[in-house]
């Protein structure tokens, strides 16, 4: 049996990583439910949110605004690309927006590494104090990660629940025509989502700066793992987002405990699972042929 | 007079593409081959069957190191080699076929491309003890010549690789013209009507998803022998683009699409990382481009073209159906 000390720091791990997952997983759903796109360019908005924080951190001397830069950005840049590219693309077919926004996320990267070069940068973590959680130190910095991700997911779902404009986001993801049959500009919703989505990602790659090294393929090395997220939760789902999102970062987490290689694996297997039962994922409905 | 013509055009492009091995040195005009082979899976996939797969690399990968197993562990006979590439081709994709095939085409392209980059985590973590990691397994001097034409060696290999592309493309447009071929391009357009018809899309898909991905596992299995080596960078997913790219740039749907988006692409990418380095950025927003400038890539573009030249000569050539098709237009 795993020790009970490894087991908590395991599990802490795992939903400090799930956070990071559900921030980047967000605006690929949200996304996918209110537009209709598959907008991989969320990756490079991780990676300049990260790169941004490292720079920025590196110049003031505080992480904290260096996130902050991150975000802002982030949904700058992905403001900039709704507004040449995507505005374009979104009544074509949703295959068409996936490698469009491939080429995005892979010109991006070459940019990234234009200017900021080949090598991984180390970002210095903002909180370095420890807390002792029953008889197990855990780092304070991944619980705070976990406190953001927590306090995100209930002001999206304040945001779409208790706001007018959240209110027709949501009626968007079920029905956009109707939507626009109420006199409502969609495409100001269209910009909004992405842009909301676009600093989402950058906060999670800000986030995440910390706790690995900033290079420049850092958003095709979580692709996956935000995938499986995105895939076990079904496409379009806020609360299946955020449920898998966490599922994930646990078996990740605590498969490496038991055995190293199983870490990379045993999601792939989850999912293979979820989706031979419901193929459109935990939370995912059928309703999503427009 | 029917069959001469069947063959003609086919006849024609590897005839150009001979043309070109005459003015282009060896490794660029192996490279255009295996590409070209590479692709037309993923050609095959996103125009007739209406699924866009970002996962080709994987089945890449699995190709290649079925042959690279057979050749570093087992056997010295570099043509076997290529058949065990097939043959894990085969196997694979019809162990993940079923589960893949019922999904819809979002979840189907990234469950592919969560699949490429779980084989090259296996290529090189999990089987690192067989695979050696991110060296790569090397058994260039572990395969015998072969009799008729040496494949151990470029020039030969030359010739083998373009007979091989030469008879994937009799079948796809053997597939093409058959009622397979028909059912799979209805099955993307309307799977409804199909099932009215009385066929089984799944079968359908499925058939499909095995022959597309059994083909990009040969183009695996001749970039193993070619190179005389396997490493788990082929499959990254830094390259996972390369073939959509190239099905795009050539032409969606098109047979000789991959053909012309092959010579398109490696020309570029020779050219440019000549003259830049950093080939993303480049290869990033050239997709962008085109997908904005207009879908139908270059030989989508030209054919048509072709056609009414063709066709002013000799009215009697019109009759054939249309080969080009919009492809990701659908809606």
């Amino acid at each position: 049996m795993i020790d009970p000390h490894l087991l908590l720091s395991g599990v802490i791990f795992g939903l400090s990583m799930g956070s990071i997952f559900f921030l980047m997983a967000i605006g690929l759903s949200l996304c996918f439910g209110l537009m209709r796109i598959i907008s991989l360019d969320q990756l490079l908005y991780y990676a300049i949110g990260a790169y941004l924080t490292y720079t920025i951190s590196s110049l003031v001397g505080n992480v904290w605004i260096g996130v902050l830069a991150g975000v802002a950005v982030s949904g700058l840049t992905a403001f900039l690309i709704e507004r040449f590219v995507f505005l374009r693309i979104y009544a074509r077919d949703i295959t068409f927006s996936m490698i469009t926004s491939f080429g995005i996320l892979i010109g991006g990267i070459g940019v990234i590494k234009a200017i900021w070069g080949l090598v991984p940068r180390p970002v210095e973590v903002p909180i370095e104090a420890q807390i002792n959680l029953l008889g197990t130190e855990i780092p304070i910095y991944r619980l705070v990660v976990i406190a953001i991700a927590i306090a995100v997911y209930w002001g999206i779902w304040l945001f779409l629940n208790k706001t007018i404009i959240g209110k027709a986001i949501r009626a968007g993801i079920e029905d956009v025509e109707h939507v626009e049959g109420l006199g409502i500009n969609v495409y100001r919703l269209f910009t909004l989502t992405f842009v909301i989505a676009g600093a989402m990602s950058g906060l999670a790659g800000g986030l995440n700066a910390p706790l690995i090294m900033v290079d420049p393929n850092m958003g095709l090395e979580i692709l996956a793992f935000v995938f499986m997220v995105v895939i076990i939760g079904g496409l379009g789902s806020i609360k299946g987002t955020f449920v898998s999102a966490f599922l994930v970062g646990q078996v990740v987490s605590i498969g490496s405990l038991i055995y190293a290689p199983l870490a990379q694996m045993a999601p792939f297997a989850i999912m293979l699972l979820i989706l031979l039962i419901k193929p459109t994922g935990l939370y995912g409905s059928a309703m999503l042929k427009r | 007079m029917n069959v001469l013509r069947w063959w003609s055009g086919l006849l024609v492009a590897f005839g150009l593409l001979i043309v070109l091995r005459i003015f282009l040195p060896l490794p660029f005009n192996n490279e255009i081959v295996i590409f070209a082979v590479y692709v037309i899976g993923c050609n095959f996939l996103l125009g007739r069957v209406g699924f866009i797969s970002f996962g080709q690399p994987a089945y890449l990968a699995i190709g290649a190191y079925g042959t690279a197993f057979y050749l570093y562990y087992v056997g010295t006979n570099p043509l076997v080699g290529v058949l065990m590439g097939i043959l894990a081709g085969v196997v694979i994709s019809t162990i993940v076929g079923p589960l893949f095939v019922r999904l819809r085409s979002d979840y189907f392209a990234l469950v592919n491309l969560a699949l490429a980059i779980i084989v090259f985590f296996m290529m090189q973590k999990v089987l690192a003890d067989w695979t050696f990691g991110d060296d790569g397994l090397w058994f260039l001097t572990n395969m015998d010549p072969t009799p008729v034409i040496d494949i151990t060696r470029p020039a030969g290999f030359y010739v083998f690789a373009l007979f091989v592309a030469f008879l994937v493309w009799a079948l796809y447009k053997y597939l093409d013209d058959s009622i397979f071929g028909a059912c799979c391009l209805a099955a993307k357009i309307n799977d409804d009507k199909v099932r009215f018809l009385g066929y089984n899309n799944f079968h359908i898909r499925l058939l499909a998803f095995v022959i597309a991905n059994t083909t990009t596992a040969l183009a695996g299995a001749l970039y193993a022998v070619y190179l005389g080596f396997v490493s788990p960078e082929m499959t990254s997913a830094a390259r996972a683009a390369d073939p959509v790219v190239v099905t795009i740039l050539g032409g969606v749907g098109s047979l000789y699409g991959p053909l012309v988006g092959a010579i398109a692409y490696t020309g570029m990418k020779d050219l440019i990382s000549q003259a830049i380095g950093n080939w993303e950025l480049v290869i990033g927003f050239l997709l962008v481009f085109i997908m904005l400038a207009g879908e139908k890539g270059i030989w989508g573009s030209l054919e048509p073209l072709l056609k009414r030249l063709v066709s002013r000569e000799r009215p009697a050539a019109v009759a054939g159906p249309a080969t080009t098709d919009a492809g990701v237009e659908s809606r």
